[in-house]
């Protein structure tokens, strides 16, 4: 899904420089993708990275703000936020800590995932859930998924920050 | 504390509500160019729904 790396743009456009000025395409992309990198800049490229990945899973699409990539911030932020007031709306099952079994930790898993949402989540769902209707199984999947795409976002931001992505 | 509206919303609406937004998300997060991000979010968006519909029909003579 996400196979536009800064890496390959750079090796393609050190090889169209490259053939514009007649030099050969291999050497000028095994240049561009060995760029010459100083350990305490990796570092801190690497600190910087986990930080811009925290941030935005605690608060969806602060990452991508934090990398001035307003449009996926604003996306992330209302595609999380709009999944979880559906779910909650929909009085989907929102999973607490302790769960008995493997799928109540794996759906507490998924609904951390929102980050502070979770606790926006909880405090929406002043009546429980009811899973006895498809309204609020579909809300509790509603919910999970929130979870996830947050956590894919969170993660885009991170290899984002460390120049693997745009 | 928010007074919360209770949503009842049916298979096929909460269907598409679904798609539309990962949809979205998707197109964003995947690509760069605009026009591509619509058409990208365009695709998932078809492809959830046609599936999802797909396989409706197929489970629709084990249903009862």
């Amino acid at each position: 899904m996400f196979d536009d790396t800064i890496e390959n743009k750079a090796a393609n456009d050190a090889a169209a420089a490259a053939s514009a000025e007649n030099i050969d395409p291999a050497a000028s992309v095994h240049e561009a993708q060995a760029p010459e990198e100083h350990p305490i800049h990796t570092t801190a490229y690497d600190f910087r990275a986990i930080a811009i990945a925290i941030t935005g899973w605690i608060l969806p699409g602060f990452g991508h703000a934090l990398l001035r990539m307003w449009g996926r911030a604003v996306t992330v932020f209302l595609a999380v936020g709009f999944l979880v007031y559906l779910g909650a709306g929909m009085r989907g099952n929102l999973f607490a800590p302790g769960g008995e079994d493997a799928f109540a930790r794996l759906g507490y898993a998924a609904d951390l995932g929102t980050g502070s949402f979770y606790f926006i989540a909880r405090s929406l769902e002043t009546s429980g859930a009811d899973v006895s209707h498809a309204d609020g199984d579909y809300g509790t999947r509603f919910l999970a998924t929130a979870g996830v795409l947050n956590l894919l976002a969170a993660l885009h931001a991170y290899e984002a920050a460390r120049r693997r992505k745009a | 504390m928010i007074a919360m509206v209770p949503l009842h919303l049916s298979h096929f609406q909460s269907l598409l509500l679904f798609a539309v937004i990962i949809s979205l998300a998707f197109g964003t997060l995947g690509r760069r160019d605009p026009l591509e991000r619509l058409k990208y979010a365009a695709w998932s968006f078809a492809m959830f729904v046609l599936v999802a519909v797909a396989l409706g029909w197929l489970m629709y003579p084990v249903s009862r």
